[in-house]
């Protein structure tokens, strides 16, 4: 039902932007645009959008993998004016000659007679803009923003008929306490022993509801909705992927909708290559083994990242498990593998 | 009477004494205890590791101190008188024998309040390269690059000149030399060093942590110098290997060779020594 007014939700400044680009190029003032976004951030979706308002003006060129030969990219043939290349993290591999499609693209872009609206992965611009300084090339950038509680809900309701699904209040969520104790189990390795550590644990359910009950009844659908966004970080990806989990069709509760914590334990090798597949969205194995430069090592990273549940495999391809985005990206940064 | 008050120095009972050792050891476990869990807590939190580290230093002295300050008022109950004569037998140990040890400890203040380096620095003191790991009382301690341990007294900072190489931050500057036979490509040789460079694992840019590869030529050979900043100092040597190693695979890709050996064959010409 709702896919094209979903894809809109949230972005609308941005796609008025763009659109105000578009008009600029077309009185003359040429500005390339780049569209950066973390993974499940609806970069694609946007694109789609764009496409859908100016189809009889532009060009589309998807690219769903690292792109090896040049010509893939060529735009002979094509005589229209704007040309809207989604996913540009995927012309560009992190080692020893892997900027030559990069370089190609940089080239293209200075033709005056010609838009590019482009599509990037956040953490591989941040790189680039670091190492080649590609920034200097797209004087339009429009960096996604986070969606609201109110935006999730919006978007993922769209998909749905009205009071199709129903929103129920946990049994025993009324005796629940706002803080109680709970145990934290840690686990220490010399001695191969887990011991429970006593620690306070609030209820921001509870919490949320004993506070507002003074001001207004807080909907048990805005709770949820809250407790989505708060967990997919206003991504609207992670929160889709976070709802369908938490659905038990056509019924939905607050219980239901869990944080997952992520104990990240890898060293500097697995940590790097986890920083490359969320760099690219999707990478394959071989390209990993390009960038290692070992090939045999390859195999025992990725088991390392899949038995941690980090990663997931999809058509041979590796992809960042879009429930542990929050912790691998705090993770990273931390580690300072990203920037 | 002043006399007398002074010879009750030497009038400790074993209680006095069995109250002072076991508030020496109680620091000195206080202080393992505490260096432990900072050291844990460092590397839990890396991005702030150094913030964490630079505690350890100004926490050994702050106990210590407050650990002879305890026994000297609490439990000695020396007088003003006393403490005199305390230190008139320190002075006249320090002048028998334990200068070096006193400059040591005033060293190891000096460290810990001006800062030319900190635990987790690279630094060269003296003859010695390595990491920081510790900065005692007597000594500062140094992993080298072989993995020793060296033990650097800390009155060193008093005589010779220190180089920090990374003064607390997490990045360290690191050279790569590479050397080319005359006749190669240097623009390509430039820049296959420059990727090495800007895509290893261990690589840090940002604008002002910015890489360089410069270029000189030498009479028989070219000399490419890449400049860049390594992620975490730990790494150092790792970085540099790892550039040297993808930037040589590539060179012979591209029919980019090494020196010649015409520096041994020009210079053993005619006179057979080497010029």
């Amino acid at each position: 039902m709702g896919d094209e007014k979903t894809e809109l939700i949230g972005f609308r400044e941005e796609i008025a932007n763009v659109q105000a680009a578009i008009a600029d190029f077309e009185s003359g003032k040429k500005l390339n645009i780049a569209i950066i976004a973390e993974p499940f951030a609806g970069r694609t979706a946007i694109a789609n959008e764009i496409e859908k308002i100016n189809a009889q003006k532009v060009t589309r060129l998807n690219l769903l993998c690292p792109v090896k030969n040049r010509e893939e990219i060529a735009l002979q043939g094509q005589s229209k004016r704007i040309v809207i290349i989604d996913n540009c993290h995927f012309l560009y591999m992190r080692k020893v000659g892997g900027f030559e499609i990069i370089e190609e693209l940089l080239k293209l872009i200075e033709n005056p007679d010609t838009m590019f609206i482009t599509t990037w992965n956040l953490y591989s611009w941040k790189y680039l803009d670091e190492v080649i300084k590609i920034g200097k090339f797209f004087p339009v950038q429009i960096n996604l923003p986070k969606l609201t509680a109110d935006q999730i809900k919006e978007s993922i309701l769209s998909g749905y008929d009205k009071n199709e699904i129903k929103f129920l209040q946990d049994v025993g969520f009324e005796n629940e306490k706002i803080i109680d104790f709970a145990k934290y189990q840690v686990m220490i390795k010399p001695l191969n022993k887990t011991i429970n550590i006593p620690y306070l644990k609030i209820s921001y359910d509870r919490l949320k509801v004993r506070l507002s009950r003074k001001k207004k009844v807080v909907a048990i659908e805005d709770l949820i909705f809250e407790k989505i966004k708060h967990i997919s970080n206003g991504n609207p990806g992670v929160a889709g992927v976070i709802w369908q989990k938490s659905l038990e069709y056509p019924v939905i509760k607050p219980g239901n909708v869990k944080e997952l914590s992520f104990n990240i334990d890898l060293d500097y090798d697995e940590s790097f290559i986890l920083g490359i597949i969320l760099s690219m969205d999707s990478i394959g194995k071989r390209e990993l083994a390009e960038i290692e430069g070992f090939e045999y090592q390859i195999d025992e990273i990725i088991f390392r990242l899949l038995k941690q549940g980090l990663i997931v495999m999809e058509d041979n391809n590796c992809r960042i498990n879009p429930e542990a985005l929050g912790s691998i990206v705090e993770f990273l940064k931390r580690s300072r593998l990203v920037w | 009477m002043a006399d007398d008050n002074i010879f009750k120095v030497l009038e400790f009972d074993a209680t006095t004494i069995l109250d002072s050792i076991i508030v020496l050891i109680l620091a000195y476990i206080l202080v393992r205890v505490l260096s432990f869990i900072l050291v844990k807590v460092s590397e839990r939190v890396n991005r702030y590791r150094f913030s964490v580290k630079m505690m350890l230093p100004v926490l050994k002295f702050s106990i210590y101190g407050i650990a002879l300050y305890h026994i000297s008022g609490n439990i000695l109950n020396l007088s003003p008188n006393q403490l005199l004569a305390i230190s008139g037998l320190i002075g006249a140990g320090i002048g028998f024998g334990l200068k070096d040890l006193f400059a040591d400890v005033i060293g190891g203040i000096v460290i810990t309040l001006e800062k030319p380096y900190q635990v987790g620095d690279k630094i060269k003191i003296g003859e010695y390269y390595g990491e920081v790991s510790d900065i005692g009382i007597r000594a500062t301690k140094l992993v080298t690059p072989e993995d020793n341990l060296v033990f650097a007294p800390n009155f060193m900072v008093f005589t010779q000149p220190v180089s920090n190489a990374n003064a607390g931050g997490h990045e360290l500057l690191a050279v790569i030399d590479l050397y080319i036979d005359s006749d190669s490509d240097a623009a390509s040789a430039m820049k296959i060093l420059k990727e090495a460079m800007i895509t290893s694992k261990y690589v840090y840019v940002s604008k002002k942590r910015p890489y360089t590869v410069l270029l000189k030529d030498y009479p028989f050979y070219r000399r490419l110098r890449g400049k860049a900043y390594v992620n975490d100092l730990r790494y150092e040597f790792e970085f540099q290997s790892d550039v040297t190693r993808r930037a040589w695979d590539e060179f012979s890709r591209k029919g980019i060779s090494a020196p010649k050996v015409n520096i041994m064959e020009a210079g053993t010409s005619g006179s057979g020594e080497i010029q």
